[in-house]
């Protein structure tokens, strides 16, 4: 479909407010099988991540409102990105999310070979309600560098922005569904994914509740560090 | 690459209510699908996606993706409402969603094309907006099988190879966009025979299983002819595969002669058992943990008289993982198997459903059952043997009573394979429109 830009101003002027006033659902897909880690994750460095696709490029804003390229904050290092709402409350979303980016973050404070070689980014879906201001408050103390690991809170200026970024990294957006009556009703939803991406840019893992596990994302990382030949205890 | 409709996005956003719902949950789904596959359906399925091989001088002849409308409160209830021609004929078998549901790959064993249809943005109306051309190419494999959905990529299981046509064969991975990946070989060694069939994965395992069935020039070839070829009945696999799923490699062989086909992981909470059924020698197999925890595969039940080869073909397991489907393709039976003791399945039930059957599904409250006819083009029967249809049936735990069928020959449609359940409430907030780049690449 061609969008005639006079079309696109206006609806882009109605979305800006009617998402002032309105609450975008966080309702992540869950899978049927929860993340419980009922195996022993293969060695780091015995297998290979192979080169997903790369990561796309867009306009993001800081937690200071810096606006920034997205590559800024996915090269040179190896990046994590979840993307998220602050409104979101689904336990198997973005708090699920949130337990492995902690847990891994307690790891990697604890290692000294792993500081200053891993970030983790959150990306918001919602640009009306999530402005850098809100990323700041809502990352809390997370955003403050401390012992090797710098975590990221990133929003986009506009649905405009965002757009190629969930386009390019292959994130869903759904319409939620009435239990009662299993027709679509006015929310959104999507299926929580987890990126991990290389020092270069390439999505090397893609996890999904089911295989969001902190044990299986640090081998993973563990696996890209060796790769470049770091030694690692 | 994935393109979104701008203005339907726009519209998504602007359309945000101002009342949070309940979100959505995991729902269920036919179940033969990966089990942590997302949004699937747990209620009354609106659609049955049937892909169909073409037929010379039927139609246009093309292979095509047939929906039907299969809710009972439709007027259209038990008709074919759409029809897409991939415009080619190549042997269509099966077919797979990936891991969001958005996207229905389906396959041609024939020429090796993956047609990728849009389902979500109109699920009573899939669109063809990729086809997928490098396979052969980019690994040496042909004949794409099973399409089984990782996280933002797609694993395929190829049947046979570029060399010889033989069954050795192996794995492809591409990207959710239809960009390929890495490949990965079926074993030939400590007991490997390299063939390959259907995949099915248990993540909370980190397993994946593998089965094994035969190559390009016995499933191209007449089904009378190969029968009668003591060379090319030894041409079929006698194996099956654990692998570790997250380094993809294989773990273990398992000896199970007679070309085993469909895997079912039981979908019970806590179950950690699959089940396979094998066509020539017509076993159910169950692949478990021993008391000591070592995984093994052993023969548990006899699907109807093994000397008469009654050709198991699909299966189909219940959701709380007590009851199997069994469809065998020669006496067009559909056969109950209660899996209560998964150690020693019994037959409860069985009834001709067709002169021969090949697919079935169920619903996920399993009060619905679709049955397909066709199993290879060169397979299936002749004369006035050679039904093709869909036929939907209600189960009450007792009876299979017909509610519907679609005759894809008198409305030429051809050869009725593969199916999957739809659902109005599963569109998207986006669309994908004809993708020309991967369509650029691939040719």
């Amino acid at each position: 479909m061609i969008v005639r830009r006079d079309t696109t101003i206006a609806r882009l002027l109605t979305l800006f407010v009617v998402m002032l006033v309105s609450r975008i659902a966080c309702g992540h897909q869950q899978d049927d099988y929860h993340a419980v880690l009922d195996f022993t994750p293969p060695a780091p460095g015995t297998y290979q991540l192979h080169r997903i696709m790369p990561a796309p490029e867009g306009s993001v804003l800081d937690a200071d409102g810096n606006a920034r390229k997205l590559s800024h904050f996915l090269r040179s290092k190896i990046t994590l990105l979840g993307f998220i709402y602050t409104t979101c409350t689904d336990p198997e979303g973005c708090p699920l999310a949130y337990r492995v980016f902690d847990g891994l973050k307690k790891e990697i404070q604890a290692t000294p070979a792993l500081h200053d070689r891993v970030r983790f980014v959150t990306l918001s879906f919602d640009p009306a309600r999530d402005s850098p201001e809100v990323m700041k408050q809502y990352a809390g103390s997370r955003i403050k560098e401390d012992r090797g690991l710098r975590w990221y809170f990133l929003t986009t200026r506009s649905v405009r922005d965002l757009l190629p970024l969930v386009e390019g990294f292959g994130q869903d957006i759904r319409y939620s569904v009435d239990k009662s009556t299993g027709r679509p009703v006015r929310e959104l939803s999507h299926v929580l994914k987890v990126f991990l991406i290389d020092r270069s840019g390439s999505i090397r893992e893609i996890y999904t509740s089911t295989f969001l596990h902190s044990q299986v994302v640090m081998n993973d990382i563990k696996t890209l560090l060796m790769e470049q030949g770091a030694k690692l205890p | 690459m994935i393109r979104f409709n701008r203005a339907m996005f726009y519209a998504a956003f602007v359309c945000a209510g101002a009342v949070s719902l309940d979100v959505p949950q995991a729902y269920g789904d036919e179940t033969c699908n990966s089990p942590y596959v997302t949004k699937l359906i747990k209620g009354q399925e609106d659609y049955v996606y049937v892909w169909a091989l073409g037929v010379e001088g039927l139609g246009d002849g093309s292979d095509k993706m047939v929906t039907v409308d299969v809710n009972p409160r439709s007027k259209n209830y038990g008709k074919a409402i759409q029809r897409v021609s991939v415009g080619s004929r190549g042997e269509a078998h099966h077919m797979g969603f990936t891991d969001d549901r958005r996207f229905l790959w389906a396959g041609g064993l024939e020429n090796s094309r993956i047609h990728v249809f849009d389902i979500a943005t109109d699920p009573g109306r899939p669109r063809l907006v990729n086809t997928i051309t490098n396979l052969a190419e980019k690994t040496g494999y042909v004949g794409p099988h099973t399409y089984y959905a990782l996280p933002g990529r797609m694993l395929v299981q190829a049947l046979s190879n570029t060399r010889d046509k033989g069954g050795v064969t192996g794995m492809a991975l591409y990207n959710n966009k239809g960009d390929f990946i890495t490949s990965y070989a079926m074993p030939v060694d400590n007991g490997g025979d390299g063939y390959g069939y259907d995949l099915a994965v248990n993540p909370r395992k980190n397993m994946l299983l593998t089965s094994s069935f035969t190559g390009y020039n016995n499933y191209m070839r007449s089904l009378g002819e190969v029968v009668k070829d003591p060379e090319a009945m030894k041409r079929f696999g006698n194996t099956m595969l654990l692998w570790d799923l997250k380094a993809m490699k294989p773990q273990k062989v398992f000896s199970v002669p007679g070309a085993p086909l469909e895997i079912r992981w039981s979908l019970k909470p806590g179950d950690n058992w699959a089940v396979a059924a094998t066509a020539l020698t017509s076993k159910i197999w169950l692949v478990k943990q021993d008391a000591k925890g070592e995984w093994q595969a052993k023969d548990v039940a006899t699907i109807g008289d093994p000397t008469k080869i009654p050709l198991p073909v699909d299966i189909s397991i219940t959701r709380d993982g007590r009851g199997l489907w069994v469809n065998t393709f020669m006496d067009g039976k559909t056969r109950y198997f209660d899996l209560s003791n998964p150690e020693a399945p019994k037959q409860t039930y069985e009834k001709q459903t067709g002169k021969q059957v090949n697919m079935i599904s169920q619903s996920w409250d399993g009060k619905r059952v679709y049955i397909t006819s066709s199993l290879l083009a060169n397979w299936d029967k002749g004369g006035a043997d050679n039904e093709q249809f869909l036929r939907g049936f209600t189960w009450n735990g007792k009876e299979l009573k017909q509610v519907f069928e679609v005759d894809f020959t008198a409305e030429k449609l051809g050869r009725a394979h593969h199916m999957k359940l739809g659902s109005k409430a599963l569109r998207t907030a986006y669309t994908r429109p004809e993708t020309s780049r991967q369509l650029a690449l691939n040719r």
